[in-house]
């Protein structure tokens, strides 16, 4: 009886070993680490999804050096620690060849750590820290969404040529909030030295009702306000602020006010006039590289893409195209590759900055409006404003690391 | 010199009732009120649970959650507009009610005579499980109930925009306080339930079915929950997690104004409304500490709640 049991377990053992032998020879194993439930995935399946669309059509082509792309997921809750244990369990049971992720700062900056130690590639597929290819910047990690400081320098792009003086900083009360409402002041400021910050109003994630924060900013008078919320916070202003119509008597900015998620829930119920920046918008630019990328993305998921699509689309080439490059599935020369690197993508040529290995992507500014076509609202007046002209300068980042 | 210090702290009177009085001032005690509305049906609900049941239903910002959801759902059904509106704030809280009744009569009802300790970790398990089943059924998308054009837009107060839905929300406050009151006031049920909270063995001593008391209070108490989440679903984004940061408040608002009592969540409910919205007329940047600060100095004086506790 026991030994029986001693075969069958070395036969069970062996199967495995053999498993995994032959998935480390044919394969380039992509570890997802992000959340997949609770709000926020409202965000992630779009990355995961569009990922999932661009390796299948590169593993139809034959793959990359002759392997196919396979990926796994984990879901780590929106909790860092979780997310952290995964990642690792990645490295260590599954054998990944790059990790990415994840929609948080917290578990995208652990995760950045542990990829550091391991000499891992790393790719950031969604959270908005500016540290991460800021100040804990490192060779290991890539930026491919926008970040804070981006955001702030995107910002101030946007309003310095418009006739705002007086300005207001509004938001939820988390790291997010006032990174993204510093990093827009502080640009803001130094491409407009004659603006005023006349004071900053800050309430809970989360917080219900925000009508009672409203006010006071009413009577300041100032003449743009810059609100610094994420995730379901934004939807709680467009309401309000369409109730109280704000945007009569100031200039209303909030970062991703014209993305599809925020607009898409609120349908004819969003505000109109409300100041944005966005990475991706299905239907802008209008050009066949985009048309192609939404159709198929429809065909395959009956909707429209989000921004994370393109996150997640970005990410597949820049995997496919670095190991093409490196010549062997090899980190570091897939870390070398990376570098400088340019992908094609729904919106254009797009590089991997070298100096901080953020992906340059563009950012396109725009005010919501009603659209005939759409049963909800779309972005109006679009201007994109290039990477080189938001992403901080490589001086800038260096500065940041010492 | 002494004429001069009188005249100055006359100004500095003036000022102090000029600015109290200010258009800002008003508005903010307009909105802090209209917040106070949600804040105390919700808190009542768990008040008037908790003074009977004795549990400390944690649970009930999930039912608040599953309110606000199901409004969702009922407004879509109906086509949105008034009509959908009107049928999700009387259907979502029915359903919610609906909800308890089978939790209550399923679950808890058996667990009454064990320790608090554990119908408190019951509850808590409960809110996990309602917050998947609600992923289950509704989905982590965004969801938001639309708000009919008949309370859309703001009204002019002393020159600042009032929205016309908080306003509205004003009036159904004071109906939804005197409802209740009539209910635990004026019913048999409700002196009943008074009785059974001071002293439970009695009541079933003299005949009357304590359980199904239990009942109707328990079902009452989460049907407050599921209007006050109906009624706040058109102005917030209806979204898995919105339990978490009211039952925080709602706990606060029921200790503070003394556990089980309702009018003390009332007293509580307005404290905490109206110190969040003065607050930030005073210091907007750290606006939300206000309402925490005054959780504090009314438990350093009165630290078993501002009313009698029926505890």
């Amino acid at each position: 009886m026991k030994k029986a049991m001693t075969v069958g377990m070395s036969v069970v053992l062996l199967v495995f070993l053999g498993v995994s032998f032959s998935y480390g020879a044919n394969t380039i194993k992509v570890g997802f680490v992000d959340t997949y439930s609770g709000p926020p995935s409202v965000y992630t399946f779009d990355v995961i999804d569009s990922f999932k669309m661009a390796i299948e059509a590169i593993n139809a082509k034959g793959g990359v050096l002759g392997k196919k792309i396979e990926y796994t997921t984990r879901d780590e809750k929106f909790n860092p620690a979780v997310g952290l244990a995964m990642a690792k369990e990645l490295v260590m049971r599954e054998e990944v060849d790059i990790l990415a992720g994840t929609i948080n700062s917290g578990a995208t900056l652990a995760i950045s750590d542990f990829a550091k130690k391991e000499k891992i590639p790393f790719l950031c597929t969604f959270a908005k820290s500016e540290k991460i290819t800021g100040e804990q910047g490192h060779r290991y990690v890539f930026g491919i969404a926008e970040n804070t400081r981006m955001i702030g320098k995107a910002t101030a792009f946007a309003v310095a040529k418009k006739p705002y003086r007086k300005f207001w900083v509004a938001g939820e009360d988390y790291e997010y909030g006032h990174a993204v409402g510093d990093a827009s002041w502080r640009y803001i400021k130094a491409m407009k030295p004659e603006a005023q910050l006349l004071g900053q109003t800050w309430w809970k994630v989360g917080e219900a009702d925000i009508a009672p924060y409203i006010t006071p900013i009413l009577q300041a008078k100032p003449d743009m306000l810059y609100m610094a919320t994420g995730g379901t916070g934004n939807l709680n202003f467009l309401k309000l602020a369409k109730a109280m119509d704000l945007m009569k008597v100031m200039g209303c900015f909030l970062h991703t006010s014209i993305e599809l998620s925020n607009l898409q829930a609120l349908g004819k119920d969003a505000p109109e006039g409300v100041m944005g920046t966005v990475n991706y918008l299905f239907y802008y630019p209008e050009t066949p590289e985009n048309k192609a990328f939404v159709e198929e993305f429809r065909k395959m998921y009956n909707r429209p893409p989000k921004v994370g699509a393109l996150y997640g689309y970005a990410a597949a080439q820049l995997i496919a195209k670095a190991y093409q490059k490196a010549g062997k599935i090899d980190r570091e020369k897939f870390i070398t590759a990376m570098e400088g690197l340019t992908v094609d993508s729904p919106v254009g040529k797009l590089e991997m900055r070298k100096c901080d290995h953020q992906l340059m992507l563009p950012m396109f500014y725009g005010v919501t409006k009603a659209s005939p076509q759409y049963d909800y609202l779309i972005a109006g007046d679009i201007m994109t404003i290039p990477g080189k002209d938001y992403l901080p300068t490589c001086d800038e980042i260096m500065k940041v690391r010492k | 010199m002494g004429i001069c210090r009188a005249a100055l702290i006359r100004r500095m009177v003036l000022d102090f009732i000029a600015a109290f009085f200010s258009a800002g001032v008003f508005c903010q005690i307009l909105v802090g009120l209209s917040r106070t509305v949600i804040l105390f049906i919700v808190a009542s609900g768990l008040s008037l649970i908790l003074g009977v049941l004795r549990i400390p239903n944690i649970a009930h910002g999930s039912l608040y959650m599953i309110g606000a959801f199901m409004a969702y759902t009922v407004s879509r059904i109906f086509g949105g507009g008034i009509t959908g509106y009107c049928m999700a704030v009387i259907l979502a809280p029915l359903g919610v009610a609906l909800v308890s009744f089978v939790v209550e009569r399923g679950i808890f009802s058996r667990l009454y005579e064990r320790e608090h300790i554990m119908l408190f970790l019951l509850t808590f398990s409960f809110v996990l499980v309602f917050g998947d089943l609600v992923k289950m059924v509704w989905g982590a998308e965004y969801r938001t109930v639309p708000l009919p054009r008949f309370f859309q837009g703001s009204i002019p107060i002393l020159g600042l925009p009032f929205p016309i839905y908080n306003f509205s929300l004003l009036l159904i406050g004071p109906l939804v306080a005197v409802g209740l009151w009539l209910i635990v006031n004026k019913t048999k049920m409700g002196k009943i339930s008074r009785a059974a909270a001071v002293d439970r063995e009695m009541v079933g001593a003299v005949g009357i079915n304590v359980s199904l008391v239990f009942c109707i209070v328990f079902v009452i108490g989460c049907f407050l929950a599921g209007l006050g989440g109906a009624l706040v679903s058109p102005i917030v984004n209806v979204v898995l997690g919105m339990d978490h940061t009211l039952i925080m408040e709602a706990f606060l608002i029921v200790i503070m104004g003394g556990l089980g009592n309702i009018w003390g969540a009332l007293l509580g409910a307005l404290i905490f409304g109206l110190t969040q919205s003065l607050g930030v007329l005073i210091w907007p940047q750290f606006g939300i500490v206000f309402p925490y600060a005054a959780v504090i100095v009314v438990l350093s004086f009165r630290p078993t709640g501002l009313l009698r506790s029926t505890w």
